[in-house]
C-alpha cells in the first residue's frame, strides 16, 4: 500500500542567471495505491509525473535537492525515514533514458546488481538470473556488452534485474519513450506478467496504447496536481477524440485518423542511388541500390531497431567517409561531400549539436553565405528565430530551454544554412501530445519552405498527422514506398501491429 | 575502449584474478622500464615481454596481439641491427623511439589486458577484497563504466560538428576543443546524475557490503603467477 498525503514538493535549482529558484514538482497530491494495482501516471511535460515516481523509489527527498511537504508511505514506513537502500528492496525502478541507467557494462552484471547490493546469496542470484532468463526468452542477452545492445533490448535487460530482485512495488519512468513498436510489445508482456504475480505496478508515460489492458486506474496531470481519473472501464473504452480532448495520447490506435490536407506534389525527385553500405561488424548496414522519394515533401522512415534507418540518415547527410552511394536532387549529383552541405540531420539527442552560447549565435553561426554582413546576419537569424516561434528567446543561453525549445533552436540552425534536405532522428520520442502536435506543425512548415524532409520514426501518431510519404526498411533494405493514402492508410497500420488494425 | 567485454566470453583460456592482473602490470611495468638487456635481467625481460603476449591471446585479441609483435620485433630489430648505422640527430632519435617502445609496450599492453579482460564488478569485488573502502572502489568502477559513454557522445557531437562545418582541428584548434568539450561536459554531467539516481535507486550505498556473483578467488594459476612474479622481482632486484 503506497500512501501520499498532503504531498507538495518543488526542486531547488538554479536558473539561467545564477539565482536559486524553486521549481516544477508537485503540489497538493493525496493518492492511495492498493497492493497488487496498476496505476499510470501521465499529463504534459513537467506535470509532475516523474516526481512522484521519484518520491516512491525514494531518490526523492534523499538524492534531488528540493522542499517537501507531506508523508509519502509505503507500507506503513515513510520514505523520507528510510536510507534509500532500505526502499530499493522494495521498489523496482526503470528510467526512460537507456543509456544512462547502468553501472555495469556487462548485462548479466547489471542483471544481478540490484539483488547483490541487497546482500542475496551469489548462488540463489543466478538461479534467479537463469529463471528470469528462460522465462523472459533473454538468453541471448545474457552476457554481451551493454554498449551493443539497442535502446529495447537495454529496457529489457533492465526489467530483468528489477525481475531477479523482485521487489513488491515496481516504478516506470517513461519507460517505451526510446522504443519500437516490437520492443514496446515486449515491454507489455512484462509488465502483464508483473501484474499478474501481483506486483503494484506505477508507471509514468505519454504513450498509452500499450496500458490500455492493464491500466487499472489512469491519473491525468496538469501543472503537479491530479486534475482527473480514470477507471479501468472508461480507459478500455474511451476513444481517441475523447483523449485528444483532455491533451493525452489515445489509448487505443486503432481508430487514428490520418489527415490528407496538406498534399501537392512537388514534380522534383530525389534519388538515392547505391546506397550500400555496412559496418565493421559485417552484419548491420544497408543494401539500398535505388529509392525514389519527392522533394519537398514528410517522408517518414519506419522500420524496427536494427533495421538500418540510422544508417540511411547518416548516409543521407554524408557522414560515412567511405560511402560511395550518391543522391540526385532534380539535376544536381550530391556525392558525400556535397551531402554534407546539403542536409542536416536533427539529432535525437539535440544536447549534442548545440554549441554556443544564445539561441541567436546558434543560428549566425550556422549562416555560411559569406557576402553577407555581420548585421545582415543577425536579421536573417532573428528572421529565421521569429518562424520559428523563439525571437523571445535570442538571447539565452540553448542549455536553459525546454526539450522542445532545443529541437526548434536545432531545427533554426539547420534554416539558417539553407540546406534542402532536413533529417529528423525520432523527434518525438518521449513527448506528450501538445509537444508531438509542435514537432508535427514544424515538419508541415518546412515543407511549405520548400524543404524535403525525412523523419526517422517509431511514432504512428506522428506520422499520421504530418508525413507525406513512407519508407519502410527491413533488415537494410526497402520493404515498402508509399505515399500516405486513403488505399495505404491499412498497410501503414500492419507495421505498427494488432494494437493499431 | 571497450571495459570487460571479454572477462566473461567462454572463449577465454586463461582466468586471472584481478588482484594478480594488478600485480603482474606493476611488475611487467617496473622490470621492462628498470631492467638491462643482458644476462639474468635480459631473460627476465623476455618473459615480461611475453607474458602480454599470451594474455592477449587468451582473450582472443589476435589483431592486438600482432600489433604488439611487430611493434616489439621491429624496435628490437631497429634498436640492434639499423640504430647503430646512423649517426647524429637520427641515430638519437631512432634510439629514443626504440627505446621507449621496447620499454613501454610490454607494460602497456598488460595494462589493456588488464582493463579489457576485467569487468566492473569483478574489479569492485578484487578492490573490497583487497580491504580497499568503497568510497575508493566505487567511484573508479564508475569512471571505467564511463570510458564508452564518452567515446559514444563524442562520436555524436562530432557528427554533429561536422554537419554544421565547423572548426577544423588544424585550422581552428581552439574553436574545435571549444565545440567538442561543451556539449561533452553538458552530456555527460546530465548522464553522470542520472547515473548515480538510477544506481541509488538500485540500492548501491556506499557504507554497505555487498555480494557477488562473480567468482574472485585465487586459483592455482593465481599462485603461479603470483609466486612468478615474486621471483622474478627479487631476481631484478638482486641482479
Amino acid at each position: 500500500m503506497i500512501e501520499f498525503k498532503n504531498v507538495s514538493y518543488s526542486y531547488n535549482v538554479v536558473d539561467a542567471d545564477g539565482n536559486a529558484v524553486d521549481k516544477g514538482g508537485v503540489s497538493n497530491i493525496n493518492l492511495n495505491i492498493a497492493d497488487g494495482e496498476f496505476v499510470v501516471l501521465t499529463g504534459g511535460s513537467g506535470c509532475g509525473k516523474t516526481t512522484i515516481t521519484r518520491m516512491i523509489n525514494g531518490l526523492i527527498p534523499h538524492y534531488y535537492k528540493g522542499t517537501m511537504s507531506g508523508t509519502v508511505k509505503i507500507d506503513g514506513k515513510d520514505i523520507s525515514e528510510r536510507p534509500i537502500y532500505e526502499t530499493a528492496k522494495n521498489v523496482g525502478s526503470v528510467f526512460q533514458n537507456p543509456r544512462s541507467q547502468f553501472f555495469n557494462v556487462n548485462t548479466t552484471d547489471e542483471i544481478a546488481f540490484a539483488s547483490e547490493n541487497q546482500r542475496r546469496e551469489p548462488v540463489d542470484i543466478k538461479m534467479s538470473i537463469s529463471e528470469t532468463a528462460s522465462s523472459m526468452a533473454i538468453e541471448r542477452l545474457l552476457n554481451r556488452n551493454i554498449f551493443e545492445l539497442s535502446g529495447g533490448e537495454k529496457q529489457i535487460v533492465a526489467c530483468a534485474g528489477i525481475n531477479v530482485l523482485s521487489p513488491d512495488v515496481i516504478v516506470l519512468d517513461e519507460p517505451s519513450s526510446n522504443l519500437d513498436f516490437y520492443a514496446i510489445e515486449r515491454l507489455k508482456e512484462i509488465l502483464q506478467n508483473w501484474k499478474a504475480q501481483g506486483k503494484t505496478v506505477i508507471v509514468a508515460e505519454h504513450r498509452l496504447f500499450f496500458l490500455r489492458e492493464l491500466a487499472d486506474k489512469l491519473l491525468i496531470m496538469q501543472n503537479g496536481e491530479i486534475v482527473q481519473e480514470l477507471d479501468k472501464e472508461k480507459i478500455s473504452t474511451i476513444s481517441s477524440a475523447e483523449t485528444e480532448k483532455l491533451g493525452i495520447r489515445p489509448l487505443r490506435l486503432d481508430d487514428l485518423k490520418a489527415e490528407f490536407q496538406h498534399r501537392e506534389q512537388s514534380d522534383i525527385t530525389i534519388t538515392l542511388e547505391n546506397f550500400c553500405f555496412t559496418y565493421s561488424d559485417g552484419e548491420h548496414g544497408i543494401d539500398i541500390p535505388e529509392l525514389e522519394v519527392p522533394s519537398k515533401s514528410v517522408i517518414a522512415v519506419i522500420g524496427h531497431n536494427g533495421a538500418g534507418k540510422s544508417t540511411l540518415a547518416r548516409n543521407i547527410c554524408g557522414l560515412e567517409k567511405r560511402f560511395k552511394g550518391v543522391m540526385r536532387y532534380g539535376k544536381k549529383t550530391l556525392k558525400n561531400k556535397d551531402r554534407l552541405h546539403n542536409c542536416y540531420m536533427i539529432m535525437q539527442d539535440v544536447n549534442h549539436q548545440l554549441f554556443t552560447e544564445s539561441v541567436k549565435d546558434e543560428a549566425v553561426l550556422s549562416i555560411t553565405d559569406k557576402s553577407l554582413s555581420e548585421e545582415e546576419k543577425e536579421k536573417k537569424a532573428l528572421d529565421i528565430l521569429s518562424q520559428l516561434d523563439l525571437n523571445e528567446y535570442a538571447d539565452i543561453h540553448p542549455m536553459a530551454l525546454s526539450g522542445g525549445q532545443k529541437q526548434r533552436t536545432a531545427i533554426a540552425s539547420g534554416l539558417a544554412s539553407e540546406k534542402e534536405v532536413m533529417i529528423f532522428d525520432e523527434p518525438t520520442s518521449g513527448l506528450d501530445l501538445s509537444h508531438m502536435k509542435q514537432v508535427s506543425d514544424e515538419l508541415i512548415k518546412l515543407r511549405k519552405l520548400g524543404k524535403t524532409v525525412f523523419v526517422v520514426t517509431h511514432d504512428l501518431e506522428l506520422i499520421l498527422s504530418c508525413c507525406d510519404r513512407v519508407v519502410r526498411l527491413e533488415k537494410g533494405t526497402v520493404m515498402e514506398n508509399y505515399d500516405i493514402c486513403e488505399n495505404n492508410i491499412s498497410k501503414l497500420k500492419a507495421f505498427f501491429g494488432k494494437e493499431a488494425m | 575502449m571497450e571495459i570487460g567485454v571479454c572477462s566473461n566470453k567462454n572463449g577465454a583460456f586463461i582466468k586471472l584474478d584481478p588482484r594478480s592482473k594488478l600485480l603482474l602490470l606493476i611488475t611487467i611495468s617496473i622490470i621492462m622500464i628498470g631492467a638491462r638487456t643482458v644476462e639474468v635481467e635480459g631473460v627476465l625481460r623476455l618473459i615480461c615481454a611475453a607474458i602480454p603476449l599470451v594474455l592477449l591471446l587468451s582473450i582472443r585479441e589476435y589483431k592486438a596481439s600482432f600489433i604488439y609483435l611487430l611493434l616489439l620485433g621491429s624496435a628490437l630489430i631497429c634498436e640492434k641491427h639499423i640504430a647503430p648505422y646512423t649517426h647524429g640527430i637520427c641515430n638519437i632519435v631512432l634510439m629514443m623511439i626504440c627505446g621507449l617502445i621496447t620499454r613501454f609496450v610490454a607494460g602497456y599492453m598488460m595494462g589493456w589486458y588488464t582493463v579489457k579482460s576485467t569487468s566492473v564488478s569483478e574489479f569492485i569485488t578484487a578492490m573490497e577484497r583487497m580491504h580497499c573502502p568503497s568510497f575508493i572502489s566505487i567511484p573508479m568502477s564508475v569512471m571505467f563504466r564511463y570510458f564508452p559513454t564518452l567515446s559514444e557522445e563524442y562520436k555524436s557531437i562530432n557528427d554533429a560538428k561536422r554537419m554544421r562545418e565547423l572548426g577544423h582541428p588544424f585550422s581552428q584548434p581552439l574553436t574545435y576543443i571549444e565545440y567538442i568539450l561543451v556539449p561533452l561536459m553538458m552530456s555527460t554531467v546530465r548522464i553522470a546524475d542520472e547515473l548515480s539516481a538510477a544506481s541509488l535507486s538500485k540500492g548501491l550505498s556506499a557504507g554497505e557490503k555487498r555480494t557477488h556473483i562473480c567468482e574472485v578467488s585465487i586459483r592455482p594459476l593465481d599462485v603461479f603467477a603470483i609466486t612468478g612474479t615474486m621471483v622474478m622481482f627479487v631476481l631484478f632486484l638482486v641482479y
